[in-house]
């Protein structure tokens, strides 16, 4: 019996291991784009942010994953000053949310029951009004073709759908070309191609060096970010690079029974970053089953009762989320 | 400052733009002023001091104000309340307290054209005659007066819901029109509802306007509850903007 875990493998151990914790070093330097440290936020008796340490650099893009009612609107709330913490301390680039907002410092997208526009203007009038509140630091143009809205431009802002409203409200984010944005489920409605378009220019921005910071209960936006950060009942879960993720939400687990199993074979499969054998049950894991099973084949490994599983990472992150603790995710 | 100044042109713009704001704004008053002087073309006194024409059309001018006020404010406040649409301009560099700030000087801004449309149907079909300074002097005293409705208005627009808050407003307007002497001499109310009427804003609005075509000068009284009504809504617009920072707006 023997076991080998690639880098990959341990990235994803690493990924569960460490909830909470930043993940960069504090930069001296420069002030962290946020800093959240034991903050507390109630509603009544419901506690909707517990304890929740948190710090993000600048330049990054973070993804705030977690199930409804996890607390992530919350806890962007909090960081725009729109909620104070009861207890702990929130930071936005050295200073207080509130003065970082009034500096124009910070842009955000939330989320409501409305569509967040002024009712009974255009577009381009409330377009405007938000680049005034910035100083107009970028021409309306280039908020325009970030966002995508050049065809709503003329549109009153009640007559837009949903998906419409929210590429608007985008575009308000960015309006001020601020060093932070923040945006609260940014795709709820929109279709397929806003979504595209708005992912297109969340990793443009991210390359400028902005700081982005989003919210979804997605798993599959999650790989936009670059740090992903699992949140559940208030608390971080799990913090770690997102490609880490991406590679665990497509790990398999590959069961069979082999009468002769050889090690060397095995380790050299397609996809394969961790080998365990038992007799004559072996285990794999691998990052693409179906190449793993097309190499099987291939080589003639004389495998029966084959049965592959789905992502251990994701089965954690399922339980994770819906059962808030943290549960072990070594090998078996 | 330049964002403070762009936001009131925007404010008052959309107002402007809205063709139900301006129907109700400019159609009730003059309506209104238009019945009632078909209604009462005589030449009584009102109050044994003042003309009819006259009473009417100070009491016509406080209706206007009223009504813009309440329109300006309560109404296109909460609905806004409910699009969310307040809530993202609080996530812009716009200071918070300029929000309910440039609410009430909009209001203000509207309620001035009214008293000056008001007087000119006075002039025109209400056979009312004054000295060029008694016409600025009445719309200006007026104006300074309205403060208090321009503070109710965004009041309620912050208390009540968009469902309800129409109907608040129209309430409002007509049990303060009434009740505080606008359609008909308080005078020539019962007992009980003159000593109403006496804690109403309505009535020492016009009351301002009555003395000073009365020649009875500035009374004190009229502006002290006037200033009273101001600075206590005001006061409780400000704890609960505050209470709604604190619990965050949901």
């Amino acid at each position: 019996m023997r076991s080998r875990q690639s880098n990959v493998g341990q990235g994803a151990d690493r990924w569960l291991a460490r909830p909470g914790r930043p993940r960069t070093p504090k930069s001296r330097s420069s002030p962290p784009a946020f800093r959240f440290e034991r903050v507390v936020r109630r509603y009544g008796r419901h506690i909707a942010v517990d304890h929740l340490d948190l710090e993000v650099q600048r330049g990054e893009t973070v993804a705030l994953l977690g199930p409804n009612g996890a607390g992530k609107s919350t806890t962007i709330a909090l960081l725009l000053g729109l909620l104070h913490p009861q207890a702990g301390s929130v930071e936005v680039l050295g200073m207080s949310p509130r003065r970082a907002m009034a500096e124009g410092r910070v842009g955000a997208m939330l989320q409501g029951s409305g569509n967040g526009l002024p009712p009974g203007v255009r577009v381009s009038t409330a377009l405007r009004l938000v680049h005034r509140l910035y100083g107009d630091r970028v021409p309306m143009e280039l908020t325009i073709e970030r966002s995508g809205i050049a065809p709503y431009l003329g549109r009153q802002t009640h007559r837009l759908s949903g998906g419409e409203a929210q590429r608007v409200r985008f575009a308000m984010a960015i309006a001020g070309d601020p060093e932070l944005v923040f945006l609260d489920e940014p795709t709820a409605a929109m279709d397929f191609a806003a979504r595209q378009s708005l992912w297109r220019t969340v990793a443009q921005l991210g390359q400028q060096g902005r700081t982005l910071v989003f919210a979804t209960h997605h798993f599959d936006e999650a790989e936009h970010a670059g740090r992903v950060v699992v949140i559940n009942h208030g608390r971080v879960v799990a913090d770690g690079p997102g490609a880490t993720l991406k590679a665990a939400v497509s790990t398999r687990r590959l069961r069979f029974v082999c009468d002769r199993p050889d090690d060397h074979v095995l380790d050299t499969l397609e996809g394969v970053t961790d080998v365990e054998v038992r007799g004559r049950g072996v285990t794999l894991v691998s990052l693409d089953a179906d190449a793993t099973v097309r190499d099987l084949v291939r080589r003639a490994v004389a495998f029966r009762d084959l049965e592959v599983t789905g992502a251990r990472l994701e089965e954690a992150f399922v339980a994770l989320t819906t059962k808030g603790s943290i549960r072990s995710a070594g090998s078996p | 400052m330049k964002g403070l100044i762009a936001f009131g042109r925007f404010e008052l713009t959309r107002l402007l733009r809205s063709w139900r704001f301006l129907a109700v704004t400019v159609g009730f008053p003059v309506v209104f002023y238009m019945l009632f002087l078909n209604n009462h073309r005589s030449g009584a006194l009102v109050d044994g001091m003042l003309p009819w024409r006259e009473y009417l059309m100070v009491s016509m001018c406080s209706f206007g104000a009223l009504v813009a006020a309440l329109n300006a404010g309560g109404t296109r406040l909460s609905t806004e309340r409910a699009t969310g649409w307040a809530r993202q301009l609080r996530v812009t560099p716009l200071p918070p307290w300029s929000y309910v700030g440039t609410k009430v000087t909009v209001s203000m801004l509207v309620v001035l054209p009214v008293l000056v449309l008001v007087e000119a149907v006075g002039a025109g079909f209400g056979q009312v005659r004054l000295a060029a300074g008694s016409w600025v002097a009445l719309a200006l005293l007026l104006w300074v007066g309205s403060v208090p409705f321009a503070v109710l208005g965004v009041f309620v627009g912050f208390v009540v819901n968009a469902e309800t808050a129409y109907p608040v407003v129209t309430v409002l307007m007509f049990v303060l029109g009434y009740f505080g002497g606008l359609f008909t001499p308080v005078r020539n109310m019962p007992g009980a509802l003159q000593t109403t009427a006496r804690i109403l804003p309505s009535f020492h609005h016009a009351s301002l306007g009555l003395a000073l075509l009365a020649g009875q000068g500035l009374s004190a009284q009229h502006w002290l509850v006037l200033a009273g009504y101001a600075v206590v809504l005001g006061m409780v617009l400000v704890w609960r903007h505050r209470q709604e920072e604190l619990r965050g707006v949901a």
